[in-house]
């Protein structure tokens, strides 16, 4: 089922209420977004200045969090909400943690630039930063279009793209490791690039959370915890 | 005024040429479709009871368009939907209470168990004592809370000897909750009682009978929260024993004590399914536009 | 201030007065209502007072066996025959021994009522041994003396007496021979044509007996009706059709009622003249419309919840109406019921035609032997021509109101006290 609008209840502030909800997730999205990309810039490019806003960007996310899990709150308490209005908000407060956390691993990963910009640069691992970044990043801003537009499908090739990024941050810990075999002089600046790897990894598992609260939020059906196949038959069937 | 009462006076001609209804921006509901048939599960194994094509009209209007719908034994299912949408019309269907209504017809299959609801052969009466009823406005009768509860039972001859009486009454306001407060004045009138306590009374009133289905219409729209919540919890309590079906105008009232959830809408049974289902991922876009709070 | 608030205080003032002028043509309405009701009463009351009391005159009465022509007190026959006015002529003779001429004595005998010699005859027969003793007693005066001494100045002026009667008649009260006492004979004979005899128990037993026929018939008949219109009737052209016209009987004129009585009742199916029980047959489909109306309002102010309530617990059609419908329709039946009697209790016209407006001087004992009715014994006494009937006629209408006004407080009283609240 299409929903594109929150209009038409019989109360108008409600009307308001969601759509404010909306807006204001989108608005986190795109923060959150903007710091991901920047966490990464950062993090190639070995920019301090860069990576202090990114951190420094925390703050307006997490109030933010707070903003949007009040008026939710505010629209379980007063309106009772039922149905895609229920899902809607169910899924705003799950996206909005997911969210939160996506922007606290850019941060990590912002931390990490800066260690590296003061212990030197790694020796390994900025291609299969460089190629999983790009693919998280693709990831999110699916989810949050998906979201925007509640849009399943797109929901769903995000969850598939997870997959991929798993398999990806998989073979690139091993190739990390084996270099730090090779060797254990870089372990601690190789170390750095495997924690934000790791960082990319988890923003990647959260932005398969929140178009996971999509697809329940357009379909009403809960895909947590199945499989790729599984998931697919609940969507399009 | 909703979609669908504009296209039905669309369809019915008057003013057809010069006054187009439906302004398509405003109405973004245009492409409502009834369903050809109730979505959801409408059917359950082994139920109590059982209807299939129920038609009833008043004169020349119909109120109610083939709907058929199956009660499970001990199951609370509640109907809702918009004011006129003909769940109090059906509900009064399950004991015949619109046979007062003169110009009533009724057609279709009404079953209890496997007896017929307008046989020739079913008695109205007792199929009211095996159908009860508890009605909107507390209606206690002007008696003593004592006679009120013991009407139904002297009615019936269920019970000979006075102790036989009292026990009836004792435990029927025990079950609804009623004793304690009531205890010591058995023969105060009924109708200097509180609202709430006077809903109870006519609950207590009702399964004094020992009915097998108990009908409750709208039970608590003349009361306050607290009184509200009392019954609610009193419901729950009596499905152990009976099979109840509420009409009600709070969303939030079906979705607490029900099992199961009717949407009616303009005289069709749009939708019947799990309440849990019904309220978070309705089947059909009118339900979902009614529980959402979408219709004006 | 702004502009709304300035034009609204422009129009109050005229709005004020509207008010006011409102509510002055209503109190102006009430003044005029009361103030000829009490012009009524007043008027009533003023005339009819002085029925109520009576003057007696102090006499020494001789039994004289040879006077009254009786041998044996004991003997019922003589004591019928016996010659009472002839004592009571010798006492009052005596008591003024200079009036010789035959006129004139019989003049001074004028001044008894002829029911002292009644009187007289009943404490014989009481009391045989009084037969040749002395006594002295009160005998009634007539009502012409009886007026004279009511009157005022310029009432006595007016009286019917010769100024010799007069001179006899003031001697008397000079001589403090005469007294005032209440007039039992009011309420406990039957009609005279002698003023200071007549009384009014008979109107009343007449009455109660056409009431209890009324209320007897009207009642479970109206009822019954009203139930089965209010509750079982089909609603089709028939059953409109009869509503209408109980409506239209409500307005019939009732002295229609009262030639539908002569010409059925007793032209045709034979039954007497001037009973009560004809009477209350008249005015029963009299009362008829007024019972069903106010029947069937009562029972349409049932409120519906209590009959489904009683329906869904299984009770038929009529248990719901024995049980819950009557029982709370009951005090605005009676109500009906009462109001209708009191009507029915105030009515002329019906019994005129059928014969209950005869002169009866007998009590009646039951609906079947003759009798009149309250308001017809005022019509009766209001066109006869003694001075008397004048208060007498006040006085009865004072008795009929203060019936109708008990009437209509036991309907009050009933409403409120039977009333239920739920």
């Amino acid at each position: 089922m299409d929903r594109t609008y929150f209009g038409q209840h019989s109360s108008s502030q409600f009307n308001e209420a969601l759509e404010s909800i909306r807006n204001h997730l989108m608005e986190m999205g795109g923060l959150v977004e903007k710091q991901v990309v920047d966490a990464l810039d950062a993090l190639l490019r070995a920019d301090s200045d860069l990576a202090e806003k990114v951190m420094q960007a925390e703050d307006k996310v997490d109030k933010l969090e707070i903003q949007i899990d009040e008026e939710c709150a505010r629209v379980l308490a007063l309106r009772q909400p039922a149905a895609s209005d229920l899902r809607l908000i169910i899924a705003v407060t799950k996206a909005v943690s997911d969210l939160e956390r996506i922007g606290d691993e850019s941060a990590k990963i912002a931390a990490m630039a800066l260690q590296l910009s003061e212990e030197g640069e790694s020796p390994r691992g900025y291609v299969e930063v460089r190629h999983i970044g790009n693919h998280v990043r693709n990831m999110l801003r699916d989810t949050l279009d998906a979201f925007a537009r509640f849009d399943a499908d797109k929901a769903l090739d995000v969850a598939a793209e997870d997959n991929e990024v798993d398999l990806e941050y998989r073979s690139a810990m091993r190739s990390l490791v084996t270099f730090m075999m090779e060797d254990p002089r870089a372990i601690s600046r190789v170390l750095n690039i495997i924690w934000s790897l790791r960082a990319l990894e988890r923003i990647g598992d959260h932005s398969r959370n929140i178009a996971e609260q999509v697809i329940f939020l357009v379909k009403g059906k809960d895909v947590r915890h199945i499989s790729m196949d599984e998931m697919e038959e609940k969507v399009k069937g | 005024m909703d979609t669908a009462e504009k296209l039905d006076k669309n369809a019915s001609g008057r003013n057809h040429a010069e006054e187009p209804l439906i302004d398509l921006e405003e109405q973004p509901m245009q492409e409502t479709r009834y369903p050809e048939h109730t979505v959801g599960t409408p059917f359950v194994d082994a139920p109590k009871m059982r209807f299939r094509d129920v038609n009833v009209s008043y004169g020349d209007t119909q109120a109610i368009h083939n709907i058929s719908l199956d009660i499970g034994k001990n199951e609370v299912i509640s109907l809702i939907g918009p004011s006129g949408c003909g769940k109090s019309t059906f509900l009064r269907c399950l004991n015949r209470m619109n046979d007062t209504i003169d110009i009533c017809r009724v057609s279709g299959e009404l079953f209890l168990e496997d007896q017929d609801l307008y046989d020739s052969k079913m008695d109205v009466v007792e199929l009211r004592a095996r159908v009860g009823m508890v009605f909107q406005k507390p209606n206690p009768f002007p008696k003593s809370i004592y006679d009120n509860v013991a009407y139904g039972p002297r009615l019936h001859g269920l019970a000979n000897k006075k102790f036989e009486l009292d026990e009836i009454v004792e435990t029927s306001l025990r079950k609804a909750g009623l004793w304690e407060e009531v205890k010591d004045r058995l023969h105060a009138p009924g109708t200097g009682l509180s609202g709430g306590q006077q809903q109870r009374l006519c609950i207590a009133r009702t399964i004094a009978v020992s009915p097998e289905v108990v009908l409750m219409d709208e039970p608590c729209s003349a009361l306050d929260p607290i009184a509200t919540a009392k019954i609610e919890e009193l419901i729950d309590e009596l499905t152990e024993s009976y099979t109840i079906a509420i009409v009600t105008h709070s969303m939030q009232q079906a979705a607490r004590v029900s099992n199961r959830t009717a949407y009616f809408h303009l005289g069709r049974l749009i939708e019947v399914n799990d309440t849990e289902t019904v309220f978070t991922k309705p089947e059909h876009e009118l339900t979902e536009a009614y529980i959402t709070g979408r219709f004006g | 201030m702004s502009k709304t608030t300035e034009k609204v205080r422009k129009t109050l003032a005229r709005r004020y007065r509207a008010e006011r002028r409102f509510k002055a043509f209503g109190i102006v309405s009430i003044v005029i209502g009361l103030s000829a009701l009490l012009l009524l009463f007043g008027d009533i009351i003023g005339k009819g007072h002085s029925a109520f009391f009576e003057h007696y005159v102090e006499l020494s009465i001789t039994y004289d066996p040879e006077t009254l022509e009786i041998e044996d007190a004991n003997d019922p026959e003589q004591l019928r025959y016996g010659n009472f006015e002839g004592v009571v002529r010798a006492a009052i003779q005596e008591r003024f021994p200079r009036v010789e001429e035959r006129q004139d004595r019989r003049a001074l005998n004028a001044l008894l009522s002829t029911s002292a010699g009644y009187e007289l005859r009943d404490r014989l027969e009481a009391d045989p041994s009084l037969l040749g003793q002395k006594e002295t007693l009160w005998l009634q005066l007539d009502d012409d003396a009886d007026m004279f001494l009511k009157g005022s100045e310029k009432q006595r002026e007016n009286a019917r007496l010769s100024p010799q009667q007069r001179e006899w008649v003031l001697d008397l009260e000079a001589a403090g021979e005469t007294r005032s006492e209440f007039n039992r004979s009011l309420f406990t004979s039957g009609d005279s044509r002698e003023p200071e005899q007549a009384g009014i128990l008979g109107a009343i037993l007449g009455s109660v007996f056409t009431m209890l026929v009324t209320l007897a018939l009207s009642f479970p008949i109206g009822i019954a009706a009203a139930i089965y219109l209010e509750e079982f009737a089909p609603k089709n052209r028939f059953t409109d059709f009869i509503e209408v016209n109980i409506n239209n009987l409500a307005a019939v004129p009732s002295i229609i009622f009262g030639l539908l009585g002569l010409a059925i009742f007793l032209s045709w199916f034979g039954m007497p003249r001037s009973v009560p029980l004809v009477g209350g047959i008249v005015l029963t489909l009299m009362t008829l419309p007024t019972v069903i109306i106010s029947s069937r309002a009562a029972i349409k102010a049932v409120p519906p919840s209590i009959r489904e309530a009683a329906m869904g617990l299984g009770a038929s059609k009529m248990q719901v109406v024995l049980h819950h419908v009557l029982p709370l329709a009951m005090p605005g039946m009676l109500t009906g019921a009462i109001i209708g009697m009191a009507q029915a209790l105030g009515e002329t016209a019906p019994l005129l035609m059928i014969g209950m407006v005869a002169f009866i001087v007998e009590l009646p004992t039951g609906p079947l032997s003759a009798a009149t009715v309250l308001p017809v014994q005022i019509f009766l006494w209001a066109g006869s021509p003694e001075q008397s009937f004048v208060a007498l006629t006040s006085a009865a209408i004072m008795v009929l109101l203060a019936f109708l006004i008990a009437m209509n407080t036991l309907a009050v009283v009933l409403r409120k006290r039977l009333e239920r609240r739920w």
